[in-house]
């Protein structure tokens, strides 16, 4: 269950490190973030990230509570999902009342992109509307699992019915529908955040129109070679979070290339499981929300991309994960084939 | 639900060993033969009854498997208890256990109550590592020790219970400042430290199950 949590100040209220002149983009399809910004005073201290259930939420306020107190500095972008399969048209794996949050966070504040994948069980009360904005009576929502982003890959599905699929490292996939009750423009921060997490964000180095007046980051903690060399804290010092926050940004990348070898021979064990169940009922059940088991692991190179950019922030950095989006979130122009990270 | 105390527990040890099954019978009391590797971290919670307190217990269920080793680590900090679990038919992954215990006592608090798990006892014909051998190297660690099997249930309840009486105790010994996050230890809400740790004899009536059941 919930406890609460004291008021935190919204991002753009508390981390203005970083001096951005921001041209808004023109694209006619902006126009959702555009439109709602209209809604609300622009000097106002309403933020449109907690308008729209994607900033400060269930989520959010439950990882910060004193119960997990987990990236405590991080903001987390979140959203009502419900897991559907898929069938002729998507369908329902739990009851109407049964959801799953998703959401992104970084372990380190000042990562330029987020590195943490949050999932939580949401179980409404009878009746109760799931909006996701501040609902009048807290639902049931429990943490379910934090994943490192980089054994994750997060596609959008299906563009039409507001589909992601998120597969692991180790071939669960989950199809989740974004809850009707988040606006259209709740999907293209989705969307833009797929993009980012595959392409990294340009505006970090690339776009002149932006000033970024100083880096959070001392040059001096990275290595010429692109290595992180971090500083370390006295562990003792350190609280749970700071120190699973350290940890965590390090070392992580000495594991990729074990995973998909250990995988391997998971999978070899596996298919040779399959095929022995197989000749003896003729018959494979594959798993509700999983898929049978490939030996296409091109994606591995999805994870292996961009893994300097998340966790090894030398250059200016943006103000966070939701600033960017908001600066620069459109929905893309053709979806084809599923971006994915 | 409201609850005196919560203790963050952590669950380590090789692959394959049975630690989401132990957190799957704990939670759901049910068994999965066949279960996805864990990468990160899966939770759990569930209430138990010591000495007439509610205790939350929040489980950290994390990855055995040598890859995600790195990240394991950085989940121990903040835990009060662990459940250092081996399958007693793969003799390697008692082997092993000095190397997650280095790891326990490295990165969290020198408090925390460790509980070696000896698991699969329901697989007698296979067993590869005697108990004796479990009770000894608990023994010389300083461990608890109990023989597991998370598809009977058998002693999976006694298991985590008997860490939480142990780590009670430990708070009315004044061992663990339930105030430092960093014990893993947190007052439930609306709990006062006077109200819920007030001096106690050391013969608690500690509730919700008796000693070990003798069904392994």
């Amino acid at each position: 269950m919930m406890t609460s949590v004291p008021p935190r100040k919204s991002w753009w209220t508390s981390k203005k490190t970083v001096k951005v002149i921001r041209s808004y983009p023109t694209f006619p399809s902006l126009n959702a973030w555009e439109k709602f910004r209209g809604l609300l005073p622009v000097d106002g201290e309403t933020n449109p990230g907690v308008g729209l259930g994607v900033e400060e939420g269930l989520l959010c306020q439950m990882v910060h509570s004193p119960e997990f107190n987990l990236f405590p500095n991080s903001v987390v972008f979140e959203s009502n999902f419900v897991q559907v399969r898929r069938s002729r048209n998507w369908k329902e794996i739990y009851k109407a009342s049964n959801t799953m949050a998703l959401g992104v966070t970084s372990s380190v504040p000042c990562l330029p992109l987020p590195n943490i994948l949050l999932m939580a069980r949401v179980k409404w009360h009878q009746g109760q509307s799931q909006t996701w904005n501040r609902p009048s009576r807290a639902p049931s929502i429990n943490l379910k699992s934090i994943l490192p982003l980089k054994f994750v890959e997060l596609q959008i599905w299906d563009d039409q019915e507001r589909v992601l699929r998120l597969r692991t490292v180790t071939e669960k996939i989950y199809y989740l529908k974004l809850h009707p009750d988040h606006p259209e423009t709740v999907f293209h921060f989705w969307i833009r955040l797929v993009q980012i997490l595959h392409k990294g964000l340009s505006i970090t180095t690339k776009d002149p129109t932006i000033l970024v007046t100083h880096c959070l980051v001392p040059k001096s903690l990275c290595s010429p070679g692109g290595k992180t060399e971090l500083v370390q804290k006295k562990s003792k010092g350190l609280q749970p979070s700071e120190s699973l926050t350290h940890l965590m940004a390090q070392g992580e990348s000495e594991t990729l290339s074990q995973i998909f070898s250990d995988l391997h021979q998971q999978k070899q064990y596996r298919s040779e499981k399959m095929h022995i169940n197989k000749t003896s009922s003729e018959k494979a059940t594959p798993c509700e929300d999983s898929i049978p088991c490939t030996c296409d692991l091109n994606w591995r190179d999805a994870f292996m991309f961009g893994e300097w950019e998340r966790e090894n922030p030398s250059g200016p950095q943006p103000l966070s994960l939701l600033g960017t989006l908001a600066a620069s979130s459109r929905p893309r122009l053709s979806l084809t084939g599923g971006n994915s990270i | 639900m409201t609850y005196a105390y919560l203790f963050k527990y952590i669950i380590i040890g090789d692959t394959g060993v049975g630690k989401s099954c132990l957190l799957l019978q704990f939670t759901d009391k049910r068994f999965q033969p066949v279960h996805d590797l864990t990468i990160g971290v899966e939770f759990g919670a569930r209430m138990v009854n010591i000495d007439g307190k509610q205790i939350k217990l929040q489980i950290w269920d994390t990855a055995g498997q040598e890859s995600f080793r790195s990240i394991t680590r950085s989940y121990y900090r903040g835990a009060a208890g662990a459940l250092l679990v081996y399958d007693i038919t793969r003799r390697e992954t008692f082997n092993h256990l000095t190397s997650w215990l280095e790891d326990a006592r490295q990165h969290s608090s020198s408090n925390m109550v460790i509980m070696l798990i000896g698991n699969k006892s329901d697989l007698e014909s296979r067993r590869d590592v005697k108990r004796e051998e479990g009770e000894a190297f608990a023994r010389e660690h300083g461990l608890i020790f109990m023989e597991t099997s998370a598809k009977t249930a058998c002693n999976v309840e006694e298991a985590y219970i008997n860490t939480a009486k142990e780590i009670y105790r430990k708070i009315q010994q004044g061992l663990f400042d339930v105030h430092n996050e960093a014990n893993g230890i947190k007052i439930g809400p609306q709990q006062s430290i006077t109200s819920s740790v007030g001096p106690c004899s050391p013969q608690q009536n500690v509730s919700d199950i008796g000693p070990d059941s003798g069904c392994c």
